[in-house]
């Protein structure tokens, strides 16, 4: 088996405590990530993908192939910052990966979070173990993304489990209302 | 291509990630063993610095609880920046090997979640936390903490039911 070469990915990372943010540099930097660019909050998350897109050159990045974002933080926090990269008009990339850091592990919370659109958690406290699984998922097994009247983002059906309850899963892609968009 | 009206529009891209993370080889892969050794080792290392990282939020902690003695009419403000800090700390303990830490905190974001009825002997119980992560700081109470870290444990359990059954006697 090989191994990645990260030396081309960039990630985007989003935390507010400059501790776990050193830390989640380094460990990024030394797994091979080759480019890390850290901010403190959403927002200057939200600043920096809108400059990659409106000036590739000055941010010195071309494109961002992972966000990786706390979700307590101020002013914006996680999940404001994960609304607007999947459903702002200005988002440059609907589609990107994203892994939100939390502390948070109440099933309510995680729900939440599956239901803007995230494609990871990564639950504190985290290993270097749970960083890589979570890399290697996102760079193995990317999941189609959804549309619908009440969801975008990435498929929540991650495996095919036999299910007890009622049966709420009509369409399949073979279905006349279901469109499916190559690229 | 869809024959009706579309509900559902599934996206599927080629997996340009992937592509470029391939490197030499095509097929499966996985993050270097190598680098994930040499992540843990600064993991490890950079351990050593958390219990000055908790010192620092220790100590923004017990501003915020001077605040509260001093200004009443704040505590909901204040109660929500101590529970900010308690949430920021307990989620690395356990990886830098103080999960008293993580314990500790975690109790202390259950007490700061109130947001109203905030009586003294809550601010009590706010204070009686930072005492007990500073000793677990200050003696390097690592591991479970063994008698240690059972005192400690204890301690913050008798000034729970202390404060908190009083504040129910007074309600």
């Amino acid at each position: 088996m090989s191994e990645y070469d990260l030396e081309r990915v960039t990630v985007l990372l989003a935390e507010d405590s400059q501790f776990i943010r050193s830390l989640l540099i380094n460990s990024l930097k030394i797994l091979g990530v080759g480019k890390v660019i850290a901010v403190e909050d959403g927002g200057q998350a939200i600043e920096f993908l809108q400059l990659v897109k409106e000036d590739p050159m000055k941010a010195q990045c071309q494109k961002v192939d992972i966000l990786l974002s706390n979700w307590d933080m101020s002013p914006v926090d996680g999940m404001m910052f994960l609304r607007w990269v999947r459903r702002h008009k200005l988002s440059p990339d609907r589609y990107v990966p994203f892994i939100m850091i939390t502390g948070y592990t109440e099933p309510k919370r995680i729900i939440e979070a599956r239901e803007m659109g995230v494609t990871e958690m990564l639950a504190k406290p985290f290993t270097i173990s749970n960083i890589a699984e979570r890399l290697k998922s996102i760079i193995e097994r990317p999941r189609q993304f959804v549309h619908n009247a009440s969801y975008f983002g990435p498929d929540r059906r991650r495996q095919a489990v036999p299910f007890e309850g009622e049966n709420r899963r009509f369409l399949t892609e073979k279905s006349d209302s279901v469109e499916i968009v190559r690229g | 291509m869809a024959k009706g009206p579309v509900k559902v529009r599934l996206y599927r891209f080629q997996n340009r990630l992937k592509d470029k993370c391939a490197g030499l080889g095509a097929g499966l892969a996985s993050i270097d063993p190598k680098a994930m050794a040499e992540a843990e080792a600064a993991l490890q290392k950079m351990s050593e610095d958390y219990p000055d990282w908790v010192s620092g939020l220790l100590m923004k902690m017990q501003e915020q609880h001077g605040r509260c003695v001093d200004t009443p009419e704040n505590r909901k403000d204040l109660f929500e920046v101590i529970n900010h800090i308690a949430h920021d700390m307990k989620g690395q303990g356990g990886t830098f090997g103080y999960p008293l830490i993580t314990t500790f905190s975690d109790s202390l974001y259950g007490v700061t979640e109130m947001k109203t009825g905030i009586e003294d002997n809550h601010v009590e119980l706010v204070k009686a936390h930072i005492d007990a992560m500073r000793a677990v700081i200050r003696g390097r109470v690592s591991g479970d903490g063994g008698d240690i870290g059972a005192q400690l444990t204890e301690s913050l359990n008798k000034a729970i039911e202390k404060h908190v059954g009083a504040g129910q006697e007074q309600n």
